[in-house]
């Protein structure tokens, strides 16, 4: 059945109801969308979903919005499924350390909700608290506490989504262990919505650890920095997080500048954070560094300026033992360039604040070919949407990875429903 | 279904005669996995030794729509490494090389045929280890554990094999290799290593892979709590949890495991206890001493009999010793067992501890328990007779109860061994229409021509077949016409 605009507008409210669907909406990168729905069960969001696909139009997803700048610009955005009011902790098993929520729940919800258990989930990008899980699952965005818990790819067990045509379709198992068919979950974490709406998420919880501290280990050359990881890694140091700040990140901060400076944290029972506290100043004075006891708020500070940060954000994969060249490239081939992130994975980020086009196209490049010699990439995490017209934001996929994933989103939205245009290869 | 003459000369030129089994006798080691219920002779079994030589293998048997089959070592127990449709299968014990070993980088890159322990004792000396340490760690191969995505008793801390893969090579059923993930952080696109983990063999056949490898800890305590009854040894699991203590390991072991083992290897745990709870912790030395004290505490307060923690290494190796020889003591009490591999939430265990008691009652079996206790994992061995009439069916019957009790509390199938051909059926418990067309549909676009290990880890199922439609969401019926 062909409809027309209005009626098709009349169908999404019938599914939603008449103040949860309105007519254009905030934009999504610059482009307009038709309509807005915000859907308050998982039923509704699906059958949004099932209309769409039947009608061709384009679904993009949002959640808390925190993202939207990550990717290719959208190719058309009819329809933008707001995840919001999907915000509920649907089954909280602190006895088992597992939790499930609807895709809209914010981190920082969640945490409230956890902290009268002691319990915690470890994921905490910058800005983390305002963040929706299923945003953070979508776009797999990481922070500090992945140098000890990993990403959402090892704490997401379970995953409840809307296929392209509507179906819901649930992957993984409510359990910590499980090896039952393939592992959905995986496939979904990190595919900003191409595959389907992530609508309900089963997490693997841990325990909040007792105590923390934190120490800022500066070092005047990148070089020290990076014994100093190499260090702490071949070490029986159980580090919680282990960041690199540069002296622009230092500044944001309100630290003293150097070259290059270390976060380091221990989390456990009191005593053996004592403990460790002198096998880590031990290694950082080796290096050599000097060291300073941070107080407890210098995670907040640290999120807060990484998140406060306006201008174009790159993440960069790279390997922990090529510290020194990655900043070196950074600082090379974009001199106004802040950097920090996880050194003891190779997760780093810089923050660019300089946005002119023009300038920062070569760069980006020369940046690619640097990292790539190791394998990794450069992932342009927001950017206005004039340069990521000009370039691929995602980087270079191989030719046989990308086909088989070419496949895979054919398979499951052959009519490109789910975020059009805006995945690796344009999926 | 033989292979055609064609085939075989294509195969036999590529690898040599030596790389090509062909014979009755010989083809009879691969019949089955450690799971002998499930038997299935492949028409030739190769054993090619590099990654061009797998892609040749895989693109002749395309060609003659013949099935692949992966083995590693065989220590399987699902019956994954079968050939119930014959064809060929492919042994990966000849590429057993570590091609590359960067501790700077926290890694190294192995092919499939690599024993799991080989990698660890590799770079153990220089304080590293490999994770990922399933019970037949000693013989079975990295790469099937990639298959199955493996467990272990100290995944409870560390995490599953696909917690540790960071790349994978794979020759997929198209015939094309894929390289996918690697040592870098943060790849752009599907996380098609995470995907293909776990997946069997039926995506294709691994070659390489790059794991993450760990620092060992400080310090590593074990103790061992004994209980009058498995429910309260199950309690004090619980609360271990509930108290925010993940312990490297946390291993049960129940009354008639005990009596096996004790009379196997010696008197290793005390007699009379209804349970014993082996509890290992590892990590900086003050935490595991903090954590040992109040893991200590809690099985008291829980009513256990005796506390003992381990003064040494001698001491510990004894302790694990009655673990790890477990499998081979239950020959001492059974002529045979079924292995049951559901999970439950933690919480859940007394609750289905009191259940299996029911249920082996019921059926008049004696159930064994060794199994992973602090991640729900349970492992019983339900032992019966085969040389009485019925009993294997009984056992069998007792078997799908334990498991659909484990689903109704909100388990899942397999924790660690996998579904291959033994649980393929059970999967419609705990997956609905929708989700299991899914898994076929993604199945398919690794292997489109339905070759690559047949038979193997989806059910035969309406939902995993061409055309099914599942159920789609009521749209508002003439509201807008």
């Amino acid at each position: 059945m062909v409809v027309t605009t209005p009626a098709l507008g009349g169908a999404l409210r019938a599914i939603v109801g008449t103040e949860h669907l309105h007519e254009g909406g905030a934009p999504v990168d610059g482009a307009a969308p038709r309509w807005t729905a915000a859907p308050a069960t998982i039923e509704q969001a699906a059958a949004l979903v099932a209309l769409a696909h039947d009608e061709r139009l384009a679904v993009v997803p949002r959640g808390s919005g925190a993202a939207l700048e990550l990717g290719h610009p959208p190719t058309r955005v009819d329809l933008v499924l707001d995840t919001r009011r999907l915000d509920a902790v649907l089954e909280y098993n602190p006895d088992d350390l597992t939790v499930s929520v609807q895709a809209g729940c914010t981190a920082g919800a969640l945490a409230a909700r956890l902290a009268g258990r002691r319990q915690i989930l470890p994921l905490d990008p910058p800005g983390w608290a305002a963040r929706s899980l299923g945003g953070i699952a979508a776009t797999q965005a990481s922070g500090p506490l992945r140098q000890r818990y990993g990403t959402m790819r090892d704490l997401l067990l379970g995953v409840r989504f809307a296929q392209a045509d509507g179906v819901l379709t649930w992957g993984g198992a409510k359990v910590v262990k499980s090896v039952s068919g393939y592992d959905v979950p995986k496939l979904m974490v990190g595919a900003l919505g191409t595959l389907g709406v992530l609508l309900e998420l089963t997490l693997r919880l841990h325990p909040a650890p007792d105590h923390e501290a934190t120490w800022l280990a500066s070092f005047r050359t990148p070089a020290h920095a990076q014994d100093c990881v190499a260090a702490l890694l071949d070490s029986t140091v159980q580090t919680n997080r282990l960041e690199v700040l540069d002296g622009r990140v230092l500044a944001a901060c309100s630290l003293p500048v150097s070259a290059a400076a270390l976060a380091i944290s221990i989390a456990t029972v009191e005593p053996a954070v004592r403990a460790q506290e002198g096998l880590v100043k031990a290694i950082v004075q080796r290096a050599p560094g000097a060291v300073q006891t941070m107080g407890a708020s210098f995670w907040k500070t640290y999120d807060r300026a990484l998140a406060g940060f306006d201008g174009v954000t790159l993440r960069i994969g790279t390997v922990p033992a090529r510290l020194v060249e990655t900043l070196g490239a950074v600082q090379a081939v974009l001199p106004g360039a802040a950097v920090a992130g996880a050194a003891g994975l190779g997760a780093l980020r810089a923050l660019v604040t300089h946005a002119d086009v023009s300038v920062l196209l070569p760069p980006l490049e020369r940046l690619r070919a640097t990292v790539g010699e190791v394998g990794g990439g450069v992932t342009v995490e927001r950017a206005p949407r004039a340069l990521r017209e000009r370039l691929d934001p995602w980087g270079p996929v191989p030719a046989a990875a990308l086909a088989v994933m070419r496949a895979i989103k054919t398979e499951f939205d052959p009519r490109g429903v789910l975020n059009p245009g805006r995945f690796v290869g344009r999926l | 279904m033989a292979l055609s003459a064609s085939v075989v000369a294509g195969l036999q030129h590529l690898l040599g005669p030596a790389g090509v089994v062909l014979t009755r006798e010989g083809r009879l080691t691969y019949e089955s996995d450690m799971l002998t219920l499930y038997k299935g002779m492949p028409d030739a079994v190769v054993l090619p030794t590099s990654t061009e030589e797998v892609q040749a293998v895989v693109r002749i048997c395309r060609e003659a729509r013949v099935p692949v089959v992966p083995r590693g070592s065989g220590t399987g127990l699902i019956g994954g490494a079968t050939a119930p449709q014959g064809g060929v299968m492919v042994s990966m014990t000849r590429m057993t090389r570590i091609l590359e070993l960067d501790l700077a980088n926290r890694c190294a890159t192995v092919q499939p045929g690599l024993i799991n322990l080989w990698l660890t004792n590799a770079v153990r000396d220089r304080g590293w280890f490999f994770a990922p340490d399933p019970s037949s760690q000693m013989v079975s191969s990295i790469g099937g554990n990639v298959a199955t995505n493996a467990g272990g008793p100290h995944c409870l801390k560390y995490g599953i094999t696909t917690n540790h893969v960071l790349g994978l090579e794979m020759v997929i059923g198209t015939g094309e290799v894929v390289s996918v993930g690697g040592k870098a952080a943060d790849r752009p696109g599907y996380d098609l290593t995470g995907t293909m983990v776990g997946n069997e063999g039926t995506f294709g056949l691994v070659t390489a892979i790059t794991v993450r490898l760990l620092h060992l800890p400080e310090a590593v305590k074990t103790a061992l709590a004994s209980f009058a009854s498995l429910v309260e040894a199950s309690e004090a699991v619980s609360a271990i949890i509930a108290a925010g203590i993940i312990p490297a390991a946390l291993e049960m072991l129940d009354d008639a495991m005990i009596g096996a083992v004790n009379a196997a290897v010696g008197k290793v745990y005390p007699d009379g206890a209804g349970a014993v709870l082996l509890i290992e912790l590892d990590g900086p030395r003050a935490e595991v001493e903090a954590q040992a004290e109040r893991v200590a505490a809690i099985c008291r307060e829980r009513q256990a009999l005796m506390v003992t923690v381990a003064r040494d290494e001698t001491e510990r190796a004894l302790l694990w010793k009655g673990r790890k020889e477990a499998a081979g003591a239950v020959g001492r009490i059974t002529a045979a067992y079924l292995l049951q591999d559901a999970v439950v939430p933690r919480s859940k265990l007394p609750q289905i501890m009191r259940e299996m008691v029911a249920i082996s009652k019921r059926h008049r079996l004696l159930f064994a328990n060794v199994f992973h206790a602090g991640d729900g994992n349970l492992h019983p061995l339900i032992c019966y007779d085969d040389r009485k009439p019925g009993e294997l069916e009984r056992a069998q019957q007792a078997n799908e109860e334990l498991l659909h009790a484990c689903i109704a509390l909100g388990g899942s199938v397999s924790g660690e061994h996998g579904i291959g051909m033994d649980k393929a059926k059970n999967l419609p418990l705990q997956y609905a229409e929708a989700d299991l067309n899914f898994m076929f549909r993604l199945r398919r676009v690794f292997d489109p021509d339905g070759l690559m290990n047949p038979a193997k880890l989806l059910p035969s199922h309406p939902a995993c077949g061409e055309g099914f439609r599942p159920a789609r969401p009521t749209l508002p019926a003439g509201t807008w016409v």
